[in-house]
């Protein structure tokens, strides 16, 4: 009998063999990492059989996972989490060559809930097939079929052909598109033709196991521990979204984390021309105020969500598009400021395109502004980029940039991979403007500003650079939690007090959660996701930022001069290891910090 | 009345086609309000696709109402698995979610179509009107033979289906007691219990075709 509030389920799907599993995930690793990210975790630790394995090869394991959340109609609760061995990451020295971290990416949408709804606590892929598949789940039947046909089929054209094929509209799915496919490595995964798992490169772990894409539906339950109080939670938590943080609520449906696009710019918090600044002097053209006036025209929400932070519309203008998401503050920014492009019909002809063809925005953003720069400081011309006058600010220049990348053609095939790969390619200093750290590019959240904060945050994010990772051991945890529960970071506010996850997390499981259990399920899922990259030869030298922030000061907006101090942050990522209870030499976890997380199975 | 409903149809699908004001908004267009045989007003639930966020609370909040679990011997609402919901949201791309429930209409045509003789003391079919205005079936007297299914699906929003053990149909709303769910929790008050205006069928399409519609008015790259 599984833990209360769980199913023990593991749906275990090999490709290379089409053996299909209904593997029993242990009781204790429910107790110990809760599902989500830290469940994920956990069992692709089980799953690869040391470090060092190719991420794009048979033997890595490509996890969806919901959690104990996702499915009950816990409002804003039901994200999926995408863990896998990241094909974007690298060590500074590494210890073996396909050595690479974590990677671990959610997803809003509706794919989460219904894998419980079919009866499991997550899937499992592993193998590669043959053939083009994807794989069909309605409860205990699965199957896997040819996708032959939907190979090479953009995300926006494959989400109604597959729910031809199925025939039925009320199976939730999940896919890539042409980038990973064509093993683009920073392709990522996307559900409802917009919202994605985007970051580390899940796309192409999916793509080199040629499955284009999971149907799911399904009629379960679990059996929860306590009902009656959840129920009562739950009664109090609805009304709790009705009546407070008013303000809060109306925020995320005006404008969602686009609203952010102004306020950020404003505070200097902006990643704009590469970084090189933190404010956009033309912001307001692409930011919530012009969208609402000219593109949105409904608000959508995931599931049992009263947030409806995903705007839907239509561009016109210089191009001309179905609008799906967007922008939302990421990718406003790393296609819109960060390029200095304020045009806004075609920020959402990019931001289009790119989700047509599966790729992550943060990175491939951070990319061409990386290639722009490294073009206006003429360390690179107009035939090394295949002819592309790649000039800041030009929507053309970037759509066929954008289009070499997802197709590797010509300079894409170099581009694809990434700023720390093409710093190399370059060289000529290059690296000292390639914005990323372990390999992972940073996200569209600044520096120099609140660079206590933010500087801790992208140095020691387990899937390399990450902007939702958190500024402080205790934040991470948190978000670690939240990652793990299939909780959204968005709505926490939400979950306080009288409704904290915990009590909702008790009464699922009938088994007494309390703060300090929970807090510590945190620190330990953190840990293990530490053990691993250390595992993987990731160690001090890789928690660093891009030099850039050292040497660069802004020169427009309000914080002109703003610059990170290298000898405070190396003072605070000290301070944070002691926090961490990990050496201060190395930052490996201590045997201690690890047997009293209950994690001795990592001690190497 | 005919050439009412016909006005009003051809009216619809103009405001649609030319995006003229034609806020979809059911309920609050339109004059007469529904009744049933004995001429009592028909409350049902109303959709405004214009707030719709297609969070699906309304299905969770359905299914946990109508499929309640017994715990420690006291019935409570269940967990709520929309597959057993009857308000069921459909999602469509270009991105429109449309809910679609019984509407409990004036005419059924799945009461219509049932075949089954009137009980001669009650007058009812194997389907029939409860006096609280939802359709009931009769397990008893019903033949599966799912004629009320096709005529929904046929004329109406197609809400109707066979329970796949018992093959009775099933997913007509239930009004919930009188306090309906989904009403009662959708998070952008997008779903009312109200007197049904008589133009409500108009409305009361298949999701599909209601899809395509509002996809038409909403997302034309043309207009």
């Amino acid at each position: 009998m599984a833990i209360k509030g769980y199913y023990g389920k593991l749906l275990d799907i090999n490709l290379t063999t089409g053996e299909i599993n209904k593997a029993v995930i242990p009781e204790e690793d429910i107790r110990r990492f809760i599902g989500g990210r830290g469940l994920g975790t956990k069992i692709l630790w089980d799953k690869l059989p040391g470090p060092g394995v190719d991420p794009l090869s048979p033997e890595n394991a490509l996890l969806f996972m919901p959690g104990p959340f996702s499915g009950l109609p816990i409002p804003s609760s039901s994200r999926t989490c995408v863990v896998t061995k990241s094909p974007r990451t690298s060590a500074v020295d590494p210890k073996f060559e396909k050595g690479s971290t974590i990677s671990y990416s959610n997803m809003g949408g509706f794919f989460g809930p219904e894998i419980r709804f079919a009866g499991y606590d997550g899937i499992c892929i592993t193998g590669k097939a043959k053939n083009p598949v994807y794989i069909r789940i309605e409860d205990d039947k699965v199957e896997i079929l040819d996708a032959s046909k939907f190979w090479g089929m953009g995300t926006e054209e494959f989400d109604n052909a597959l729910i031809e094929e199925l025939g039925d509209r009320k199976f939730e799915s999940t896919y890539i598109g042409p980038a990973g496919e064509n093993l683009v490595p920073m392709a990522c995964i996307l559900n409802t033709a917009a919202r994605a798992a985007g970051r580390g490169g899940t796309g192409s772990v999916m793509g080199s196991k040629n499955l284009k894409a999971i149907a799911i539906k399904g009629s379960q339950s679990p059996q929860l521990g306590d009902h009656k109080s959840y129920l009562e939670l739950l009664s109090k938590v609805r009304k709790s979204f009705r009546d407070d943080n008013k303000e809060s609520l109306k925020w995320w449906r005006y404008g969602g984390t686009a609203n952010a696009l102004a306020s950020s710019s404003r505070n200097g918090t902006q990643a704009v021309k590469n970084y090189s600044e933190g404010t956009f002097t033309d912001i307001e053209k692409i930011g919530t105020e012009a969208n609402r006036e000219k593109i949105w025209k409904r608000d959508f929400a995931c599931f049992s969500c009263a947030l409806a932070c995903k705007k839907s519309g239509i561009a016109k203008g210089s191009y001309s598009v179905m609008v799906h998401d967007g922008p939302e503050y990421e990718t406003g920014t790393m296609l819109g400021a960060n390029l200095l492009i304020s045009d806004l019909a075609g920020l959402q002809k990019l931001i289009a395109v790119a989700d047509d063809y599966g790729i992550d925005i943060i990175s491939v953003g951070n990319t061409i502004g990386f290639l722009m720069e490294a073009y206006e400081k003429e360390l690179i011309d107009k035939d090394y980029l295949d002819g592309i006058d790649l000039k800041w600010g030009d929507v053309a220049a970037s759509l066929e940039m954008m289009h070499m990348i997802c197709k590797r053609e010509g300079i894409g095939e170099k581009a694809c991979n990434g700023v720390k790969f093409m710093a190399n390619e370059i060289g000529q200093d290059s690296h000292e403007f390639a914005i990323h750290v372990k390999g992972h590019e940073l996200a569209a959240w600044n520096v120099p500003v609140n660079s206590d904060y933010w500087s801790i945050t992208y140095a020691t994010s387990n899937r390399g650079a990450c902007h939702m990772n958190g500024g402080s051991p205790e934040r991470q945890d948190q978000a670690a939690l939240r990652d793990s529960l299939a909780a959204c970071n968005f709505a926490s506010r939400w979950y306080r007090d009288d409704l904290s996850y915990a009590k909702f997390l008790t009464s699922i499981t009938g088994i007494e959660w309390t703060e300090e259990d929970f807090n510590k399920a945190g620190t330990r899922i953190f840990n293990l996701e530490k053990m691993f990259n250390y595992r993987e030869g990731f160690n001090i030298k890789d928690d660093v930022l891009p030099p850039k922030f050292f040497e660069n000061k802004f020169t427009v907006g309000d914080h002109k001069g703003a610059i990170v101090d290298k000898t405070i942050f190396n003072r605070n990522i000290k301070e944070y290891y002691k926090l961490r209870g990990w050496d201060i030499k190395t930052s490996k976890p201590n045997d201690n910090t690890l047997k009293d997380l209950d994690l001795e199975f990592t001690i190497i | 009345m005919n050439d009412a409903k016909k006005y009003t149809r051809r009216h619809f699908l103009q405001d649609i086609a030319f995006g003229g004001g034609g806020l979809i908004i059911i309920g609050t267009y339109g004059f007469r309000i529904l009744k049933d045989n004995s001429q009592n007003l028909i409350k049902a639930i109303s959709v405004n696709f214009e707030k719709c966020a297609g969070c699906r609370t309304c299905e969770t909040a359905c299914s946990a109402f109508n499929n309640p679990i017994l715990i420690d011997g006291e019935k409570m609402n269940s967990l709520g698995n929309p597959h057993y919901s009857n308000i069921k949201v459909y999602h469509f791309n270009p991105d429109i979610d449309i809910p679609v429930t019984c509407a409990l209409c004036e005419d059924p045509p799945c009461i219509n179509a049932c075949p089954v003789s009137p009980d001669l003391i009650t007058g009812r079919k194997a389907l029939y009107r409860h006096e609280n205005l939802t359709i009931i079936n009769d397990p008893e007297r019903c033949i599966s033979c799912m004629q009320c299914a096709k005529a929904c699906e046929n004329l109406r929003g197609g809400v109707i289906h066979p329970n796949p053990e018992t093959n009775r149909p099933e997913h007509m709303c239930t009004l919930c007691d009188g306090n309906p769910q989904c009403v009662e929790n959708c998070p952008f008050g997008a779903l009312e219990y109200i007197e049904i205006p008589a133009d409500r069928e108009l409305a009361n399409l298949a999701p599909a075709k209601i899809a395509e519609r509002l996809i038409e008015k909403l997302y034309n790259l043309n207009v």
